[in-house]
């Protein structure tokens, strides 16, 4: 049996399931998703053995029949989300009931459905067609908050999301113009640089970008995310947006490689930093828990994004593995973070009836297990060692200092102070039973110079100690 | 609305709109290799049909359209979960009561033959299924509730029923070794058949459920009041 077909074919056999019998959904929910884990566990398993799979589906050779294909960037996310799935179904299952159960589960399945067949998808047309079945199985899952905000905010989503889709199709259309292929490996071997490949690029990775949420066209998100339900803000924002970032991943690496220049990774990079800076703050001022996470979200997204500029500064060889390898690992790091953020935030709603963070004081005491959650989330987040991130953002940090390109550090440890001040944030409030002081500074004159000298100790010595080699060395290199 | 916002997206757009016609245009004049369409022409006897259009969407690509039905299901599971709505129509007139006799038994005619005239001829699954619910929403208007529609449970399994066909077909081959879809030749024109038919039925009744808004009504008070 084909484990890649079996991959996109069983969750879709159990959304079908829990469509027609919707009194027994949650069960046969939980049973696809082992399914489908079991599945995803095939491919992995072969990917590892290997190298790469592929497959023609329906009987007919690569330009005609669509191409099923996986390496080791689609099988870490297959397992990511195979993962991440099994834990929000389980926890969908204490979360949902009755007739939230009855919608949650097939449109969850079909998202699962989705995300394989998009790992999987060898095909630009196919990938159109994961992405449209991803975008509204997202959009309707999202307003199951049912209240009015709930509602406007993925009616929002899902005019973004068509938007992305339709940029993204004209990409294909004017790539099948010119090659007369569909396939991925195919039009990648015949591209040309010219105009047409040009266009071709701008369309598709623009529409992505606005799918990824990637700043500034990630207006859609923090609201979107916000007020959908507990498991549903976990998939959306671990899941769903990583589909966007791989499928540019893919392509910016497989099928553009000869046309991406340093200016359109310059460009990606720098709505990466801005993503960073603009989506810590906002997560910095945020009121509310969930708001706090879309909005982490967004900055984490930006991170991934300063990594074209290196690629595309790094010659092939160990150092540029090192850097997809770092990329990957902060998806994968991001998305499990993430989901656990978004569930332990959900427990955190049911219990008290509100997610607002002034008012978390005493949830260590009541909810140990989750706080200790939200701070294991917070260290993954902050990329403290010995978390994914801390080697991720390391590699990051390795290749921005081999390349040369100094404003990206400058952006990565300004991100990291502030998802840390975000972080504890939290935490502080969370283990905190006293009432919260009324502002952070309480005697400017007295305060603020201790504070710049401490600032100037754990910061700026580390990030200004330069200066002091050539000071110290004295007149080594004849000065 | 104010004129000038709109002018000055117009005088964006408008060079943009230049510069994506000139990528196509010079992607038309491009030449190259072998395209898809000839070989899918040459292909065409192995397939079962004769219409190229229905052998790209049930044989070639037939996983496309399986997940396209996916995307179908999507929304209407979605539109369901989005709670009842206020029925807004107004009784219909007599003349239209009169015409509705006419059609709706037409089109779900017209539907039979476009499915069945999809393997040589344009026409086909996504067609017909666009008739059939069509017929729903003529019903609609004249205030039938229902839309002509079974039971929920019926709608369910109706809703699924091009996917379901699809993924049996598709399990079937993969298990006889074949590959997730691939028909084998002599069966060909019949699984594509049994697929088209599965689908129109869901196309059409999944258009005409998604037309009113909201979940199935309880049965009962199936008009509109006058």
């Amino acid at each position: 049996m084909d484990s890649l077909a079996l991959a996109v074919a069983l969750p879709l056999l159990a959304a079908l399931l829990a469509t027609v019998w919707p009194a027994r959904a949650t069960l046969l929910g939980l049973l696809g998703a082992l399914a489908t884990a079991a599945a995803a566990l095939m491919v992995i398993t072969e990917v590892w053995e290997h190298g790469q799979l592929s497959t023609a589906l329906g009987g007919w050779d690569i330009p005609l029949g669509i191409a099923l294909a996986a390496d080791g960037l689609s099988a870490a996310l297959l397992a990511m989300t195979a993962l991440v799935g099994l834990a929000i179904s389980l926890y969908a299952a204490a979360y949902f009931d009755g007739r939230q159960a009855m919608h949650f589960w097939p449109l969850w399945l079909l998202l699962w459905t989705a995300l394989n067949g998009l790992f999987l998808a060898g095909d630009l047309f196919n990938l159109y067609v994961t992405l449209e079945l991803l975008g509204l199985s997202a959009v309707a899952l999202g307003a199951l908050g049912g209240d009015r905000a709930a509602v406007a905010a993925s009616l929002r989503y899902l005019l973004v999301s068509l938007l992305g889709s339709i940029s993204y199709l004209l990409g294909v259309v004017l790539l099948y113009t010119a090659h007369g292929s569909l396939d991925l490996a195919r039009v990648a071997a015949a591209l040309q640089p010219g105009p047409v490949a040009a266009a071709a690029m701008t369309l598709m990775i623009g529409g992505l970008t606005m799918k990824a949420a990637l700043f500034p066209l990630h207006f859609w998100l923090p609201p979107a995310h916000a007020s959908a339900p507990a498991p549903v803000s976990a998939a959306l924002s671990a899941l769903v947006v990583k589909a966007a970032v791989y499928l540019i991943l893919r392509l910016w690496l497989d099928l553009f490689a000869p046309l991406v220049t340093t200016g359109a990774a310059m460009l990606l990079g720098g709505l990466g930093a801005a993503a960073v800076i603009w989506g810590s703050w906002r997560a910095l001022h945020a009121e509310r828990l969930k708001l706090l996470a879309a909005y982490s979200t967004v900055a984490q997204i930006g991170y991934l994004f300063l990594f074209p500029p290196l690629f595309q500064a790094t010659p092939p060889g160990p150092g540029r593995d090192d850097l997809l390898a770092a990329l990957v690992l902060m998806i994968l790091t991001h998305g499990f973070a993430k989901s656990a953020l978004f569930l332990a935030v959900g427990v955190i709603q049911k219990r008290s009836g509100h997610d607002r963070i002034a008012e978390l004081g005493g949830t260590a005491q009541r909810l140990p297990a989750t706080t200790f959650t939200l701070g294991l989330a917070g260290i993954a987040l902050i990329g403290l060692p010995p978390s994914g991130s801390f080697t991720g953002k390391w590699l990051l940090l390795n290749g921005a200092f081999a390349s040369g390109q100094w404003g990206w550090i400058l952006v990565i440890l300004t991100g990291t102070l502030m998802t840390a001040a975000y972080v504890f944030r939290v935490l502080s409030r969370a283990f905190n039973l006293e009432p919260t002081p009324p502002g952070f500074v309480t005697d400017a004159r007295t305060e603020l110079p201790a504070l710049l000298l401490a600032a100037i100790a754990a910061i700026g010595l580390g990030l200004a100690a330069a200066p002091l080699w050539p000071l110290l060395g004295g007149g080594e290199d004849g000065t | 609305m104010n004129r000038t916002p709109s002018l000055v997206v117009a005088l964006l757009v408008a060079p943009l709109a230049l510069v994506l016609l000139w990528a196509f245009h010079e992607a038309l004049t491009q030449p190259s290799g072998a395209r898809l369409a000839d070989l899918a022409e040459t292909s065409l006897s192995r397939t079962g049909v004769g219409n190229p259009v229905t052998a790209v969407l049930l044989s070639y690509r037939g996983y496309d359209t399986m997940l396209e039905l996916g995307v179908l299901l999507a929304a209407l599971l979605g539109i369901w979960s989005l709670g009842r709505v206020s029925p807004g129509f107004h009784p219909p007139e007599l003349a239209l009561t009169a015409m509705v006799a006419w059609v709706v038994p037409l089109l779900i005619l017209t539907a039979g033959y476009l499915l069945w005239a999809g393997a040589e001829r344009p026409g086909g699954a996504f067609q017909g299924g666009a008739l059939l619910g069509a017929a729903g929403v003529i019903l609609r208007l004249t205030g039938e509730r229902r839309l002509g529609l079974p039971s929920e449970r019926a709608q369910r399994r109706l809703a699924i029923a091009g996917i379901g066909a699809f993924l049996a077909v598709g399990l079937g081959t993969a298990a006889a070794g074949l590959g997730f879809l691939a028909y084998p030749e002599s069966w060909s024109k019949w699984l594509i058949l049994l697929i088209e038919t599965a689908t129109t039925l869901a196309v059409g009744m999944t258009l005409a459920a998604a037309y009113p808004g909201g979940p199935p009504g309880p049965a009962g008070n199936e008009r509109d009041a006058p």
